[in-house]
């Protein structure tokens, strides 16, 4: 049976800026069962920030409900931060000049934790997260790759229910973000941790969320699951082609010609029409290539693309 | 706020500030460059007055300097500008996602981070000064002044973070440092004792709470046995722990309601 | 216009562009420096002269080392990080451009909290220095020594940093320089008196042209110019020194 962990309900959020009202965030309304994974999308501006900032309890909306774990966050705060765990991408939990492990030992502290399980689960944290020989090492000698490592651990140190995470993967290289977004699956599978994680990078959906949400403007504008969202959104390729020698524009079902300058091609493909392979082979043939390039749409695209239909 | 945290948060910051060997060797040098400077001046205003200034024998006026300075140097003077940069960047934003009081958190640690500095300086100053003025005027007082220079360091952090809650609601108040500093060396009696000071003055810095920060632990130190100068200190210390925790919570529902 | 005065004129721009900011820096500096002024009241009222030293001479001295100090730290404000840009290996964009690069890093930023400073120290001269013209110039050639010698002293100690890695010297000599030029150096007496005159050259910070105004004479005259020209030379080898170890690679650098 699921259970409500986040709910909202008409959200807004707007702020002074210069004589004029900003509406950072505007009647927002979703619930998140138990066990989810979410991506909370949307471009810079959007609106994700400050709706993470007022689910966490750091900002009042200013109007409208919301509660996490049955508790109201502006509220309950310091109750309802024993019970979730945050992790910006921007921030850092960790003390700069100190050992991840002494920080955790002030965090233990922080969430009234016992010395003996805090330790016991900063072990276990260390073996999950591969991250153990890290722990010893001044944070500040860290990569970033390490550190959002540790930053993870620390988030997870008391167990939390709910984990948010605010741009979590800026910053890191492919590997790492690969890596971390395994994780991320990982323990949501294995510990049943609701994933609440905002961002602007489309490779976040696809690999960890099993739902997205969808803002900009500071307003809802799509809320579905990956699946279909992947079916019917993300199912187009950019394909770029630098020809040796002009060819003419292909006239092809489910491909739209975007840019065709005598040489160079480049076609949007409905990956629900025709593949990229068969696009490939028809568009190429025989001639000769000099460069090519298969592209995700830009985010921007797709979101226009939620607009439009 | 638990004892635990108060404790841990304290070991954690003065383990931090002990780690870095040069930043210590940095301190003890400039306290003993301080405190050699400002006992030298003194010692100087005494021997031109007969041997006497403003009640201050040369050897009392020494152990005076070495006090004021040991309770300025343990503490960053520039906490202030560092917690206004905290709260502009946001970085105490994220700190209200803990399940701790973030200013008790803060001061916790800003203290922690000062004990082993002042440590220091009081193992530095027992060498320095009876090389540079003799014995102390009286044991007494110096084991008074020790409580007494913790609350100084104590009361004067606790101040910066009321001060330094102004960036809550103003932006560049970053330099409002220097006033404070400047406050504290002469209503606070750390660049001269405050019998030095008109009388009007002196009546008023003994009614403000700077002189529970560098005067309380000199006037000690110097010789002169008060001991109810400490029920001062801490009588100053819960009326900034108030001003401080109102001020600061104050400026937290701001952040809540109006946003970073 | 030359690569240096260009540079300046772009960090004034950089720090005039913030107007509130600037003018709140500014007044907290005077009203900083207004507070030793205060102080030194205080003091003499109590004291009456001492060792050669009275109100007025100290006020002298305090002009000095405003103007000085707020030419120093206000305009050629990277003076006292060269330390850190040496121990984080940040000399890398000064090193790209086709000038000289303590140069450039020094005119590079303006910290306008210190251009308060330099008003302050005129004004203060003005008012308590007797300036006639003979003495007007006495200042204006203390000041330029004591830029020189700060300025000088600052990237000698900051250079240290591309040997060790660290701003250890950096920071113990720029307090040292700080606190013990602020007071008249005829307080101290036998090998701490020497030590102004050499290790940390405070006394020609302030002090000595402070004397010189009052008191002409050939023998402080040629002394500061000395010191001038031994810090700035000092700094300035220092420097190159510690560079040639940057770019060869061997120097330290923070992980």
């Amino acid at each position: 049976m699921t259970e409500t962990v986040i709910a909202t309900r008409s959200l807004s959020k707007s702020f002074a800026a210069r004589g004029r009202t900003v509406e950072a965030v505007r009647d927002i309304s979703f619930e998140v069962e138990r066990g989810e994974r979410l991506a909370y999308i949307g471009p810079n501006g959007a609106g994700k920030s400050t709706s993470i900032k007022i689910l966490t309890g750091i900002l009042h909306p200013t109007s409208g409900d919301a509660s996490v774990l049955g508790l109201v966050p502006w509220r309950d705060r310091r109750r309802l931060t024993m019970r979730i765990g945050t992790l910006f991408g921007q921030r850092s939990q960790l003390w700069f000049e100190l050992t991840p492990r002494q920080s955790f030992r002030m965090l233990a502290a922080v969430y009234r934790m016992d010395a003996d399980i805090a330790a016991r689960r900063v072990a276990e944290l260390g073996e999950l997260l591969d991250a153990t020989e890290l722990f010893d090492v001044p944070a500040r000698t860290h990569s970033l790759g390490q550190r959002m490592r540790c930053e993870l651990a620390a988030c997870l140190l008391h167990g939390p229910e709910i984990v948010f995470l605010d741009e979590p993967t800026i910053g890191l290289d492919l590997l790492a973000k690969q890596r971390f977004r395994e994780l991320l699956v990982h323990l949501n599978e294995s510990a049943g941790i609701t994933i609440f994680l905002t961002s602007h990078d489309v490779a976040d959906i696809e690999h960890v969320a099993r739902r997205a949400i969808v803002i900009n403007h500071g307003a809802v504008i799509h809320d579905a699951d990956v699946a279909s969202m992947r079916r019917t959104l993300l199912s187009r390729k950019l394909i770029e082609v630098t020809f040796a020698d002009e060819v003419p524009a292909p006239m092809l079902s489910g491909v739209d010609v975007i840019a065709h300058t005598g040489t160079t091609l480049e076609l949007a493909v409905d990956t629900a029409v025709r593949s990229v392979r068969d696009v490939l082979d028809d568009v190429l043939g025989e001639r000769r290539v000099i460069d090519i390039t298969v592209l995700d749409p830009p985010l921007e695209a797709v979101i226009a693309e939620i607009y439009q239909s | 706020m638990s004892v635990r945290l108060v404790l841990t948060a304290m070991a954690t910051a003065a383990r931090r500030n002990t780690s870095d060997r040069s930043g210590v060797l940095v301190n003890a040098v400039f306290y003993v460059v301080v405190a050699s400077v400002l006992s030298a001046l003194w010692r100087a205003a005494a021997e031109a007055n007969g041997g006497e200034i403003a009640g201050y024998t040369m050897v009392a006026i020494t152990w005076y300097a070495l006090a004021a300075e040991a309770a300025t140097v343990s503490l960053n003077m520039r906490t202030i500008e560092l917690i206004c940069d905290d709260i502009a960047s946001g970085a105490v934003e994220s700190e209200l996602l803990r399940p701790a009081p973030v200013l008790g958190v803060r001061i916790s640690m800003a203290v922690g981070a000062a004990l082993p500095r002042l440590a220091l300086c009081v193992a530095v100053a027992a060498v320095l000064g009876p090389i540079v003025g003799g014995a102390p005027p009286s044991t007494a007082g110096v084991a008074l002044a020790m409580p007494a220079l913790v609350l100084a360091v104590t009361c004067n952090l606790v101040a910066q973070h009321a001060v330094a809650s102004m960036a809550f609601w103003a932006r560049d108040v970053r330099a409002i440092w220097f006033l404070y500093q400047k406050i504290v060396f002469v209503l606070g009696g750390m660049i001269l004792p405050l019998q030095v000071l008109p009388d009007d003055l002196e009546r008023a810095a003994m009614v403000l709470p700077f002189m529970t920060m560098a005067y309380v632990p000199s006037r000690l130190a110097s010789g002169h046995v008060e001991p109810e100068l400490l029920l001062l200190q801490l009588a100053w210390l819960a009326v900034l722990l108030v001003a401080a925790h109102a001020a600061f919570g104050a400026g937290e529902r701001r952040l809540q309601v109006v946003g970073g | 216009m030359s690569p240096v005065l260009a540079t300046m004129r772009t960090a004034f721009a950089e720090a005039w562009s913030n107007r509130a900011a600037f003018w709140t820096q500014v007044t907290a500096i005077v009203l900083n420096d207004v507070v030793w002024i205060v102080f030194w009241i205080l003091f003499f009222r109590r004291v009456g002269p001492m060792r050669g030293w009275d109100r007025n001479s100290v006020l002298v001295l305090l002009a000095v080392l405003a103007t000085g100090c707020g030419f120093t730290f206000g305009i050629l404000a990277n003076a006292r990080r060269i330390g850190w840009f040496a121990a984080d290996g940040d000399l890398d964009a000064a090193l790209a451009l086709p000038v000289s690069p303590l140069a450039h890093l020094l005119v590079r930023r303006v910290d306008s909290v210190h251009l308060g400073d330099i008003g302050f120290g005129v004004v203060l001269f003005l008012a308590v220095g007797d300036p006639t013209p003979a003495r007007l110039a006495v200042f204006l050639f203390g000041v330029a020594v004591s830029i020189a010698v700060m300025t000088g002293f600052l990237v000698l100690t900051g250079s240290m940093a591309f040997f060790t890695g660290r701003t250890t010297m950096a920071d113990m000599g720029f307090n040292a320089m700080m606190i013990l030029s602020s007071y008249p150096v005829d307080i101290f007496v036998g090998a701490s008196k020497v030590l102004l005159y050499s290790v940390v050259p405070a006394a020609f910070i302030a002090a000595v042209p402070a004397r010189l105004i009052g008191d002409p004479g050939l023998g402080d005259a040629v002394a500061l110019v000395v010191a001038a020209v031994v810090f700035s030379g000092a700094g300035w080898a220092a420097f190159t020194l510690g560079l040639r170890r940057y770019t060869s690679g061997a120097a330290w650098t923070r992980a």
